[in-house]
């Protein structure tokens, strides 16, 4: 009954008393709480799920998986700094929701009060038509367009998502129009594709994989050809600058100690580096990035100033 | 493929059969309590079944998911709330039964529709899977949209008694239904410019508040006992049978409704139940008894919420698309396991599937004695508690639940508010499940005509996209038709139902004009010419439903207000609240500070001063002390157990608060 309030206080109590000590942190103390601000069952919740199992390898304590759903991830981003800074409770943060929810509207937070510790994967954009779809390359769907401005429908989950910006950026690289149908989550736009109500569909290789033989892969957005895809070139190699898709990371309560971070920092790092995940994770369709504490101020900047410019386009 | 035998053996070791009994077991008391669903259940076990044999962890998870569906229609016939939204249809019949003592028959029923159900499912998922799942696919979003409009269509059904008002009700519901982001257009709609509003207003949290909000107000106002006991009957097994077997066709159309809407990954178990009630009706020779306690509603009702379990996972397994929510949870279980759902599953000849599929199958058989059983302890315990203890336990558990979905102290306010709003609209003659159905039905219609005009537009034939090239949705426009055409197909009903109408008119107005109505009426336009003024900020694509609904209540509305004055009233058959009462007041004013001070001071602290001013409301007669301390020790186990519950066993993160 006395619950998580008090275990907290004489968390945060001890962790005052050592500091003034000037003692190097123990971390972590006890188990840590790992929320996720979405439903279980999606990306997030599964990629927690496989670095529950070697956080506790690497530590010996618990990580427990809490789920706290609501206007998109925004509401507990929105609740993330009223969490104590101990580091016994860390949250899931994506990319680019955390940028474009404040520069669109009000949803309680901006993206300033997320201090991400670290970011461990991304789900590459994947531009993907059904397999019986006349499509074959990227240059059919160019030709396509091309011939009817605005007539190839191109799926996506949400408006102002990382799909929709997908759309725009492929849209601002070769020139041509397409209409972008916004669906609610990821499972409704792979029946719409899979269905023939889209022409094409703006998803992640992990979707792809997923699908298997009934989608066919388009192009990737990675820097190099996708292991799971190396029949599916990458945008850059068809002279379309785009690299990107969603991102997940990590991030802690403002109050959080450098030192904590740093050490949270080193675990999830070392998580990364483990190579059952990473063969897990890849054969899911994940990419796996290493954006640790110490680079974060950079990634960061350079994403908001790249999201930055899309925002405005989407907004018109 | 591993060979029929084998499956069935691995499905039976005794193993198994106790997952299966455990999960029935833990599922069932879950969807009995609202708020506390099948998903949240399903996601707190997962890791447990990363230790196990994914066979045995599978079987487990889908009994939970079974048995909460089922389970969601005890709160349903005892407490007029829905445990789950596939159980709103539920109320219709099943709490009528039981306020007029058939509470225990309900049960029963409910039981042995679930099962029949549920089998029906299960089998075809295993014998028709892969066949069926082309429905997912067949399915786009004009038809979701035309499925919407048929399930509204209900709105007529449910308010005989007064169609203007049932319409303005749905309306309403609609417009909760938009509030927060928009999905097309991505603008922000009716917030009232509060961040909290953004994510919309939670369904789940809005049936509760709903239902049970004006239930407890009822509760406090007479000192009567919440149900009839009647006399001790046992299961009433036979009796039920012999309906059952009455209502075959019955049970076998719900079945079949519920398995192919399930099947539908965007649709799910409120909406198959409530086609499913839709068409038991229409075929029905009872049809006047639908909503007064008709044994024939509730079984259609809960036959074809458990057969959506097993349509559900048709697409989940086959094209590795989730059904339901719970169906996803299950998916993300598979994939950490290392075993990928899609067209790959069934080639592989993996028997895990089939073992898991037999294991659903006996989990739903498992349901008919653990369903009994819990069922007449539930109508017991219901009605043999005494007043000023349940009217604290339900209104602890509207809080909890509505907490629980989200770990949002907003939630809460919004259930208690909504609560209120529907227990005021049900004074003056505006029922509570039009507004529920527009609200669960609101996203799903918007998105699907917004998506089909995006999509004719690109193409340049919206016509052609809604409703011309698409032969499914020609199929469900005559549904919509049929429904609205049946008093007229039924001719003689019809002059009757005039009749009567002129009737009821003639004798309003010779009594007095409808103040309740006409207040509520005024409301309500004036919240419609809100909507239209916000509307015209809004972009094109989020701004045409707001202007849709907006004119058609003010249109309503004004209407409404003519009738009003002239004395045509009219109450719904399901309106007619309870008066409010100085307890009810003190109610009231109670669930909204519970609401208000929680998140601050600390749920257990608030939620045990709360139910102590809750059982004093809830108390008539003299209290002697003996009993006050035997109440008191009862509230705090109550708040002690649900509280560490919710802490320790949901992981569910409380509100850092002043206490706790």
């Amino acid at each position: 009954m006395i619950g998580t309030t008090t275990r907290r206080l004489i968390g945060a109590a001890s962790l005052a008393l050592m500091g003034t000590a000037g003692a190097a942190l123990a971390y972590p103390d006890g188990p840590v709480t790992y929320i996720i601000p979405f439903n279980a069952g999606g990306e997030s919740d599964v990629t927690a799920r496989y670095q529950q199992a070697r956080f506790r390898e690497l530590t010996g304590h618990d990580m427990i998986v809490q789920y706290l759903p609501g206007a998109g991830g925004a509401q507990a981003w929105a609740g993330l700094n009223g969490i104590s800074g101990d580091g016994q409770t860390i949250m899931g943060t994506n990319l680019p929701h955390i940028v474009l929810q404040p520069m669109l509207q009000d949803p309680g937070y901006t993206t300033e009060d997320i201090t991400n510790v670290y970011m461990f994967h991304f789900t590459p954009d994947a531009l993907m038509v059904a397999n019986d779809s006349p499509f074959q390359t990227v240059q059919d769907v160019i030709d396509a367009a091309n011939a009817m401005p605005g007539g190839v429908t191109a799926g996506g989950s949400a408006t102002n998502s990382a799909n929709h910006i997908a759309n725009q950026v492929f849209m601002n690289e070769t020139g041509v129009e397409t209409t972008y149908i916004p669906y609610t989550g990821t499972g409704a736009t792979e029946t719409a594709l899979v269905g023939g109500e889209v022409d094409m569909l703006w998803g992640y290789t992990t979707v792809a994989v997923r699908q298997g033989d009934a989608t066919r892969v388009l192009a990737v957005a990675t820097e190099e050809r996708h292991p799971l895809f190396p029949d599916s070139p990458t945008f850059r190699e068809l002279g379309i600058e785009m690299v990107g898709g969603a991102y997940r990371g990590i991030g802690v309560p403002q109050s959080t100690p450098e030192e904590v971070r740093t050490q949270l920092s080193d675990i999830i790092g070392q998580i990364n580096q483990d190579p059952s995940f990473r063969e897990q994770m890849e054969n899911d369709g994940y990419a796996l990035i290493d954006v640790p504490y110490a680079e974060m101020d950079a990634f960061m900047a350079e994403r908001i100033e790249a999201y930055t410019a899309i925002a405005q386009q989407l907004q018109q | 493929m591993a060979n029929a035998a084998t499956i069935l053996f691995e499905a039976l070791s005794p193993m198994n059969l106790l997952l299966a009994l455990l999960g029935v077991l833990g599922g069932t008391v879950i969807g009995a309590l609202p708020g506390l669903s099948a998903t949240m259940a399903i996601a707190v076990l997962v890791p447990f079944t990363f230790v196990m044999d994914p066979a045995s962890g599978l079987i487990m998870l889908g009994a939970i998911y079974t048995g909460a569906i089922y389970g969601g229609a005890f709160a349903a016939i005892l407490v007029n709330t829905p445990g789950t939204p596939s159980a709103i249809a539920t109320t219709f019949d099943g709490y009528p039964m039981a306020r007029r003592g058939d509470g225990d028959l309900a049960v029963t029923l409910a039981t042995i529709a679930s099962v029949f159900g549920g089998l029906l499912g299960a089998i075809l998922l295993i014998t028709l899977a892969p066949r069926l799942a082309t429905l997912a696919l067949a399915f786009q979003s004009t038809e979701y949209f035309w499925l919407a409009i048929l399930g509204l269509t209900l709105i007529a059904t449910l308010s005989q008694g007064n169609l203007v008002k049932g319409l303005m009700g749905g309306m309403f519901g609609l417009f909760l239904s938009m509030i927060g982001v928009a999905v097309i257009g991505g603008d922000m709609r009716f917030t009232g410019g509060m961040p909290s509003m953004l994510g919309g207003i939670d369904i789940i949290a809005a049936l509760i508040g709903l239902y049970c909000i004006p239930v407890l107000i009822g509760m406090v106002a007479t000192p009567d006992q919440h149900l009839d006991p009647g006399e001790a009957r046992g299961f009433r097994l036979f009796e039920a049978i012999g309906i059952s077997v009455r209502n075959w066709f019955n049970l076998i159309r719900s079945s079949l409704i519920g398995t192919l809407v399930g099947i539908l990954p965007g649709a799910g178990g409120s909406i198959a139940s409530l086609i499913a009630y839709s068409e038991a009706r229409r075929a029905s020779k009872n049809t006047a008894n639908f909503g007064k306690g008709e044994p024939g509603g509730l079984l259609a009702t809960e036959s074809a919420n458990n057969a959506t379990v097993g349509g559900g996972f048709i697409p989940t397994l086959v094209l590795g698309i989730p059904g339901t929510p719970p169906d996803a949870v299950i998916m993300g279980a598979l994939m950490v396991q290392g075993i990928r759902v899609g067209p790959s599953l069934f080639q592989s000849g993996d028997g895990t599937v089939y073992v898991f599929m037999t294991g659903l199958v006996i989990a739903t058989l498992l349901m008919l004695p653990v369903g009994l059983i819990i069922g007449r302890y539930a109508f017991r315990f219901i009605t043999n508690v005494p007043k000023a203890m349940l009217v604290p336990l339900i209104a602890f558990m509207t809080v909890i639940g509505s907490f629980a979905i989200h770990a949002n102290p907003h939630d809460v306010l919004v259930m208690v508010v909504l609560g209120l709003v529907g227990w005021a609209a049900g004074l003056a003659g505006f029922g509570a499940s039009p507004i529920v159905l527009g609200l669960v039905l609101g996203q799903i219609a918007e998105q699907g005509f917004m998506r089909a005009w995006m999509i004719g537009g690109a193409r340049g034939d919206f016509m052609g996209q809604l409703l011309l090239n698409r032969p499914i949705s020609w199929a469900i426009v005559a549904l919509i038709v049929l429904t609205m055409m049946l008093p007229l197909l039924r001719g003689r009903t019809a002059r009757r139902l005039v009749a009567q109408d002129l009737a009821r008119d003639r004798v309003a107005a010779t009594t007095r004009v409808d103040r309740a109505g006409l207040a509520g009426s005024v409301v309500f336009l004036g919240l419609a010419v809100v909507m239209l003024m916000q509307a015209r900020g809004l972009s094109p694509m989020a701004a045409a439903f707001p202007y849709a609904i907006g004119g058609t209540l003010a249109g309503l509305s004004v209407l409404q207000i003519l009738r009003s004055l002239r004395g045509q009233g009219g109450i719904n058959a399901e309106g007619a609240g309870a008066d409010g009462t100085v307890r009810g007041l003190v109610l009231a004013a109670t669930m909204l500070g519970w609401a208000l001070v929680f998140p601050h001071l600390g749920l257990f602290v608030t939620s045990l001063a709360a139910c102590i001013i809750l059982m004093l409301t809830g108390q008539f007669g003299r209290l002697t002390a003996r009993r006050l301390a035997v109440y008191l020790a009862c509230l705090l186990a109550m708040v002690v157990g649900f509280y560490l519950t919710l802490d320790r066993v949901l992981n569910v993160p409380l509100p850092q608060a002043l206490l706790f």
